[in-house]
């Protein structure tokens, strides 16, 4: 949505967006944490895994083919060290850009201008 | 907007989106026996709720005071291969339920949003609006049939009270009375010049 595009583009989320398909770790507010392979991530931070290890904070370790975690209950957000975070960043907004200067500058969703 | 799991007899309970801190398919049969979707709440039950029969409840052992209270869910269908389903049904709900304390990343984007028609205008290259010359030439096919649709309607459409610019004169309502055809052609030049007309 619109409304989500502009949210990544104005903030760190990106970068979790850009983490699609790599397993990384997410630890949860309350302390317990799930690694998984990274399915998707919106705006609102609510991470979605796959091939999940949930270990609770008490320790007890639980394994799940999906979960959804809501943003508000993430803490950290690994980021796996062969990650260019710069470029990641840079690819995910040239992806948004391309969704909304699609078919060329003067077609396609007018959302805002390219540059202020 | 709550998630809601219903018996057979009738017996149930509702969970409200927000305390929902995460859910999953649980698929593992060594840690449950049964496959199932596994919600977690932020809030506290009471353990002799009779209309929970499928929940566990767990407080929270700490005596640290910050740790705030967490119920585990596990919902279990009788058909298994509904689990996709209520998985992504939820995931869907979540997203419609952003978190209200978060302030810091959607103040702005209205903002920029309304600019678009002012940055256009003055850029001059992006025309949100065609003039009726300009539109015409940009008409599709399909473009050039809902014109002549609108146009017949508003042929039809008898209004004695305004005299909008090439649809109606007093010229043009004694015709129609007289149950000859409006030839709509004559009266479409200029039909849309109120479009240019700034609001």
């Amino acid at each position: 949505s619109v409304k989500e595009r502009t949210i990544a583009e104005n903030s760190l989320v990106i970068l979790l967006q850009g983490l699609r398909g790599r397993v990384t770790t997410v630890e949860l507010r309350d302390e317990s944490a799930a690694a998984g392979l990274v399915t998707s991530v919106d705006a609102f931070m609510n991470v979605r895994l796959a091939e999940v290890t949930l270990t609770d904070r008490r320790g007890a370790v639980s394994h799940l083919d999906e979960l959804f975690v809501t943003g508000r209950n993430v803490r950290y957000v690994h980021i796996p060290d062969d990650v260019d975070i710069r470029a990641t960043i840079e690819e995910q907004l040239r992806a948004i850009h391309r969704v909304r200067f699609f078919g060329g500058r003067d077609k396609g969703r007018r959302e805002f201008p390219q540059a202020k | 907007s709550r998630l809601s799991w219903l018996e057979n007899s009738g017996v149930g309970f509702s969970l409200d989106y927000p305390t929902i801190s995460l859910h999953a398919v649980s698929r593992d049969l060594s840690a449950f026996p049964r496959e199932h979707l596994y919600v977690m709440v932020n809030a506290k039950f009471e353990e002799e709720t009779k209309e929970t029969p499928m929940a566990e409840g767990e407080e929270e052992d700490d005596s640290d005071d910050d740790v705030e209270p967490i119920a585990e869910f596990r919902f279990v269908p009788n058909d298994k291969s509904a689990l996709e389903a209520m998985f992504s049904a939820m995931c869907e709900c979540q997203a419609l339920h952003p978190d209200p304390d978060d302030d810091d990343s959607d103040n702005d984007y209205e903002g920029d949003e309304y600019d678009v028609e002012a940055r256009e205008l003055e850029q001059g290259d992006i025309p949100s609006f065609y003039t009726y010359e300009e539109g015409l030439s940009h008409l599709t096919a399909e473009g050039q049939a809902t014109l002549e649709r609108l146009e017949g309607m508003l042929a039809q459409s008898v209004s004695t009270q305004y005299n909008m610019a090439g649809v109606r004169t007093e010229d043009s309502i004694r015709e129609f009375e007289d149950g000859m055809e409006v030839d709509v052609a004559p009266v479409v030049a200029g039909q849309f010049e109120d479009a240019e007309v700034d609001h």
